[in-house]
């Protein structure tokens, strides 16, 4: 009967941990004694053209005490360098960009994609949470986040409360989660819509902006039979504030050739050489998403299934399709092949150039990432246990989007030059869990 | 619907948890987070940074 209690247990904290984003690792093992586990990971992403590479170490340490109460504590710390897109249209001409920091300038030659080569940024992010049972049926959890880059500042708090019936088989769980973010934009935040000026005019810039997000989950968990577990669950988030992105920009455009207004820096200094205009986004955004996974034991193997529908009120909707199957090879290793399926719709304000001399819509970006696209993600990972009873895996996997612009955004010369700059991205990723 | 308590031997392993890799499932949702215009779903929205 202690295994199975242990078992119950193990399941139901896995279930609410899955639920709220943390971290259920172990299945709960430390009634007799407080031990830690930690799961470590090191991670290379790295996007094709010189675009964004990522170097990330990740360790998450979770300590068990007695009475199932567990504290976790995580760390991360990210490297990123590379070009982004900056939503800027290509010419048949050679551009100049004023730097975000304004105190430089940078030319894109004719007919290629403008990137912004200047990103470079050290993120760290930290993590603590405590977890426990309330009586026999109920657990909760609290936790804080932070992360600290450069020019962003993230801290957050979060809480859950989960309770079990029907003999444990199901588990209702909800979660809050605040948080309040502050930019600190490399050379100040860009007034929206206000034009790119030459270097060392800082007159389109000001301070710092904040953005404070609420998010909320409830959900159900339910064990179907010995070998199916089932989840579901909806969730609430809603972001107010500055949610424009401070270094995206927008081309300003001739009505009829789709060609960038030109213009002069003024004498003796580096500047635009064409007319550039600031994005805006609105300062509230409140989504919802509908997500369910199901877990199914198969003779050994297991396979994951998840799905997500998300809609939010800037009129963006993804649908999201993951699968997963763990292929156990022997006793000590297996293989897990990966897919993944992603597509959204583009947001309403989402555009690729502004028309000079029209009326200014309220708000308007080019960020690809807020475009009609499709994404694929396909990788295998390979996990075995040590002699000494820990593990270790490997992973890599491809992550490919590829989209389309509407063909009622391109307006004169457009047609057939402006695409969506598609993106092939690698991962690869090495990962040791032991205990102490 | 549903089991006995002493029938969830196999819902018990590792591999059976929802979150099997914890540290995995964040790096991807940071990942997409970053990369795309939905998050969350799993649990909270990811997010926390500036991401470009």
């Amino acid at each position: 009967m202690t295994d199975n209690k242990k078992s119950v247990s193990a399941t139901l904290a896995a279930a609410t941990c899955s639920l709220l984003g943390s971290a259920p690792t172990a299945p709960v093992q430390a009634q007799e004694e407080p031990n830690w586990d930690f799961n470590t990971a090191l991670l290379y992403y790295g996007e094709d053209n010189d675009r964004v590479q990522d170097l990330s170490l990740n360790i998450l340490g979770k300590r068990y005490f007695i009475d199932d109460r567990s504290l976790t504590l995580g760390l991360t710390v990210d490297t990123l360098t590379g070009a982004t897109p900056t939503g800027a249209i290509r010419q048949g001409v050679p551009q100049t960009f004023t730097r975000p920091s304004g105190s430089s300038a940078y030319t894109i030659p004719a007919n290629e994609l403008p990137l912004d080569d200047t990103f470079k940024d050290t993120r760290a992010a930290v993590s603590v949470g405590w977890e426990q049972p309330l009586g026999r049926l109920w657990k909760t959890s609290v936790g804080f986040s932070g992360s600290f880059e450069y020019d962003y500042t993230h801290v957050g708090l979060n809480g859950s409360l989960s309770r079990d019936f029907n003999q444990r088989n199901t588990t209702l769980s909800g979660g809050l989660a605040i948080a309040h973010d502050t930019w600190d934009p490399v050379g100040g935040t860009p007034v929206p819509f206000a034009p790119m000026l030459d270097v060392g005019d800082t007159g389109n810039k000001t301070g710092g902006e904040t953005k404070d997000v609420i998010d909320a989950v409830i959900g159900v968990t339910q064990v179907i039979s010995r070998q199916l577990i089932v989840q579901l669950n909806y969730s609430f988030s809603n972001s107010t504030g500055y949610l424009t992105d401070p270094y995206k920009f927008l081309s300003l455009v001739d009505g009829t050739t789709g060609e960038t207004i030109t213009r002069v820096p003024a004498p003796g200094v580096e500047g635009p050489s064409h007319e550039f205009r600031f994005e805006s986004r609105p300062d509230d955004r409140t989504k919802h998403s509908l997500y369910t996974q199901a877990k199914y034991y198969m003779g050994g193997k297991v396979l994951d299934a998840s799905y997500r529908y998300m809609t939010d009120d800037w009129e963006i909707d993804s649908h999201t399709l993951d699968l997963r199957l763990r292929w156990p090879i022997g006793e000590k290793s297996f293989l897990e092949p990966h897919l993944r399926f992603y597509t959204q719709s583009e947001a309403d304000f989402y555009t690729i150039s502004l028309v000079d001399g029209a009326e200014l819509p309220a708000f308007a970006s080019a960020d690809y990432r807020l475009g009609d696209f499709d994404a694929i993600t396909a990788g295998l990972k390979y996990g075995w246990t040590t002699r000494g009873g820990n593990e270790m895996s490997v992973r890599a996997e491809l992550y490919r989007q590829t989209g389309s612009i509407p063909g009622d955004l391109l307006i004169g010369n457009q047609v057939g030059r402006e695409t969506y700059p598609d993106l092939d991205a690698i991962i690869l990723q090495f990962s040791y869990r032991f205990s102490r | 619907m549903g089991v006995e308590p002493w029938e969830r031997d196999i819902l018990a392993r590792d591999e059976m948890q929802l979150t099997t890799d914890p540290v995995e499932a964040a790096i991807d949702d940071h990942i997409y987070f970053s990369k795309e215009a939905s998050s969350g779903g799993r649990g909270f929205g990811g997010g926390g940074c500036g991401c470009n």
